[in-house]
């Protein structure tokens, strides 16, 4: 195993690079549940989605291993988007059994080359987009009072009208109109920003 | 008009990057509260329409959100694996988003066995299958027994606490104390490295969750046997003063089928998210199963967990849960608030006696509840038994019901609903009428007129309230509407006769019927919810 301590040696300077442990974090927290929440819609068990979802992930920390800087190939980030998304196709398009996380699967999980299937990446991006929302509300959740985040959550996500949430919080409903214009301009910002940051993932 | 006056674009701006000072964001909430051209000014300035939409889908609870435990723990551990070279380095790469896995991994004493993440209190850690509120769960082996075991580690952050070191302490040894064939056993409670941790088996039957999961509602036998079982666990826990607080079918290990179930996670995993519940917009953890005392953040006692195992039973048999919103909040909402839809609506089949059960079960007020987890225990044993010789067990009806007449409404059909609204209707209406008759015959007879007219008033609103509550079961009022109709026509044939008229014959046939009135009305006002 002449070459594995040299690309362990790559990989562990790489990951010292805030840059590309910021994006590794941020993509793990973004596909991770995507990635589960597709595995079940496709008639996963939740503890197969589980494995299959680590499997994903597992080849792609291999595969991280293997990246070299290349004017070709762009920046970590966009590279890591990318190979994670191919890894999640492919994973599920695929039975369980082929995810064997042996090396020839390993190679074929990340396979660039196998045949688009435009329905399957549609649906990754809206679970990856659902993601971003979960985490950008999480982000920003910190920055509002309780009483305002509820007025924003109970109406725009509770389905509560504005007159109903004035009512069950003690609020006047110019008070609710406000509160939740607030967090809406607060979190359409929050993903515009994410948006910029991930816009050479072409996601 | 003064409202369009006051309408200003670019305060609507100001104020939606927060630099609107206090007296004027107030001025501008007041005036929100009048205007509706501001408020859609401001609502799509604040974001487009698609976004609205977008937000309230993505941040939405579903279902896979109820799968919350274990994709939470995954996605909180992100993605832990078995050692191996390379996955060291991706561990590292993870853990940093989750201080306590990270920090309870400091705590592992190395290992010379290449495949284990290290060890810690003698055992060799082979994995991580969770982090909780108050710390990390992870797999072991236990070489001197060749045994897998589960190792539930206080959160470092935590140890540093006096009052959670001690709190944990305290559940764990209290669920050490509950020796019972229906509750996961705790092999040792110990501290290692400073870090206070308790041992179970690490049970590889498949939860409850997962099996309604697969199939759906269960076979009655099947909910009695789970339900006896788990009571019975509860039973044992409550003798030592612990209470659950999380009953859900994911904490339900069904060990060789349904013929041995096992009760995990004792008192432990809600006891921190139960603080955090009501600060946040998401709840962590899946709220469908509290009770309406915990949903409110009130003290819980063992009652609470009955009520959980009414909600639990209620799945069982009818593949639905019985509180259910779009939200965290809508759930807490309804679980403090609402009944659940008829059980036999959706289980047509579910005899009466369970139905009666499960909401005796869900009575909002604890004192309502049966009295212990032994009495639930025992009483659906005497159910499986029944159900499986009716021959020689008679059906179990005589547990003590508090609210009977409302858990027979609830329990029966909307048809058998309707049918006895119209019954009560009219048996209300004769009522009203009779007395209404009697009393105008009485008041001839020189009654006081103020009194009569005083009965009147109370007959009128009497047979009106019943008219809107009907919460009676239809037995008791096929009963009542019977007796009623027999006296009416009674009187009516008397009046009509008039042969045996007296004033005091009259005035106390009107007397008794206006009793029984008042009695119907008490007990409307008493079960209405
Ligand atoms: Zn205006």
């Amino acid at each position: 195993m002449p070459s594995f301590p040299d690309t362990r040696y790559s990989l562990v300077a790489r990951v010292r690079d805030a840059d590309d442990h910021q994006a590794w974090r941020e993509f793990t927290a973004i596909y991770g549940p995507a990635i589960y929440r597709l595995a079940r819609k496709r008639g996963l068990q939740g503890a197969d989605a589980d494995d299959l979802t680590q499997r994903v992930f597992l080849a792609v920390s291999r595969a991280v291993g293997e990246w070299r800087p290349d004017p070709a190939r762009g920046r970590f980030r966009s590279w890591l988007a990318t190979i994670i998304r191919n890894a999640a196709i492919n994973a599920l398009t695929r039975r369980p059994p082929d995810l064997a996380a042996g090396g020839t699967a390993v190679m074929a999980l990340l396979s660039e080359q196998l045949a688009p299937d435009e329905p399957l990446q549609a649906a990754l991006r809206f679970e990856s987009r659902r993601s971003r929302f979960r985490l950008a509300a999480e982000r920003i959740r910190q920055e509002f009072s309780d009483a305002t985040w509820e007025a924003f959550f109970l109406t725009a996500v509770g389905g509560l009208s504005p007159e109903e949430a004035a009512a069950t919080l003690g609020k006047t409903v110019g008070a609710v109109y406000a509160a939740r214009g607030r967090v809406m301009h607060r979190l359409r910002q929050e993903i515009e920003r994410d948006d910029e940051s991930s816009v050479e993932e072409g996601a | 008009m003064m409202i369009q006056e006051s309408c200003n674009r670019q305060r609507i701006e100001t104020f939606l990057e927060g630099r609107l000072a206090e007296d004027e964001q107030e001025r501008f909430e007041a005036h929100l509260d009048a205007c509706s051209i501001c408020r859609n000014e401001l609502e799509s300035t604040a974001a487009g329409q698609d976004f609205w939409a977008e937000t309230s889908t993505f941040l939405q609870q579903d279902r896979l959100d109820d799968e919350s435990v274990e994709l939470r723990l995954n996605e909180a551990c992100d993605f832990t694996f078995p050692a191996t070279e390379d996955l060291g380095v991706f561990r590292g790469l993870n853990h940093t988003d989750r201080p306590e896995l990270l920090r309870v991994e400091a705590y592992f004493d190395a290992t010379d066995d290449p495949r284990m993440l290290g060890r810690f209190g003698g055992y060799e850690i082979v994995g991580v299958v969770g982090c909780g509120g108050m710390g990390v769960v992870l797999k072991g082996y236990e070489p001197a027994l060749d045994r897998y075991v589960a190792i539930k580690v206080l959160a470092p952050h935590l140890s540093t606490s006096g009052a959670a070191r001690k709190r944990f302490a305290r559940e764990a040894r209290a669920a050490a104390a509950v020796l019972h064939e229906n509750v996961v056993a705790i092999h040792r409670v110990a501290e290692a490295n400073g870090l206070p941790y308790l041992v179970m088996p690490y049970l590889a039957g498949e939860s409850l969750q997962k099996r309604l999961d697969e199939r759906g509602a269960l076979e009655l036998v099947e909910v009695l046997r789970i339900a006896r079982q788990v009571a019975a666990g509860l039973a044992a826990a409550h003798a030592q003063g612990l209470v659950h607080r999380d009953i859900k079918p994911a904490n339900v290990l069904l060990d060789n089928g349904v013929e041995r179930v096992v009760l995990t996670d004792f008192g432990l995993a809600r006891a921190a998210d139960d603080a955090s519940l009501t600060r946040s917009g998401v709840i962590a953890g899946t709220p469908q199963y509290m009770s309406p005392e915990q949903a409110r953040g009130e003290a819980v006692d063992h009652r609470s967990d009955l009520f959980s195992l009414g909600s639990m039973m209620y799945v069982m048999c009818t593949g639905r849960l019985p509180f259910r919103a779009e939200t965290a909040y809508g759930v807490l909402r309804r679980i403090s608030e609402t009944h659940p839809h008829p059980l036999r609506d959706l289980a047509p089949e579910a005899p009466l006696w369970l139905c009666d059960i499960v909401a005796r079960l869900h009575e909002k007020n604890p004192q309502d509840r049966f009295d212990s987890a032994a009495d639930v225990a025992e009483l659906l044993g005497r159910c499986l038994a029944h159900v499986q010789r009716p021959a020689d067990v008679p059906p179990p009806v005589n547990f003590s019901p508090r609210h009977n007449v409302l858990r027979l409404w609830q329990a029966a059909s909307f048809r058998r609903r309707a049918a006895v609204l119209v019954v009560t209707g009219a048996a209300c209406l004769l009522l009203a009428a009779v007395v209404l008759q009697a009393e105008a015959r009485s008041t001839k007879g020189d009654l006081m007129p103020t009194q009569s007219t005083a009965g009147a008033e109370r007959a009128t609103s009497a047979a009106g309230s019943v008219r809107r509550e009907p919460l009676m079961s239809e037995q008791m009022l096929f009963q009542e509407y019977e007796q009623v109709r027999g006296r009416a026509s009674q009187l009516e044939g008397d009046w009509k006769a008039a042969a045996t008229e007296t004033t005091d014959s009259w005035e106390e046939s009107a007397a008794d019927l206006r009793r029984r009135l008042e009695r119907l009305q008490e007990r409307v006002e008493r079960e209405a919810p």
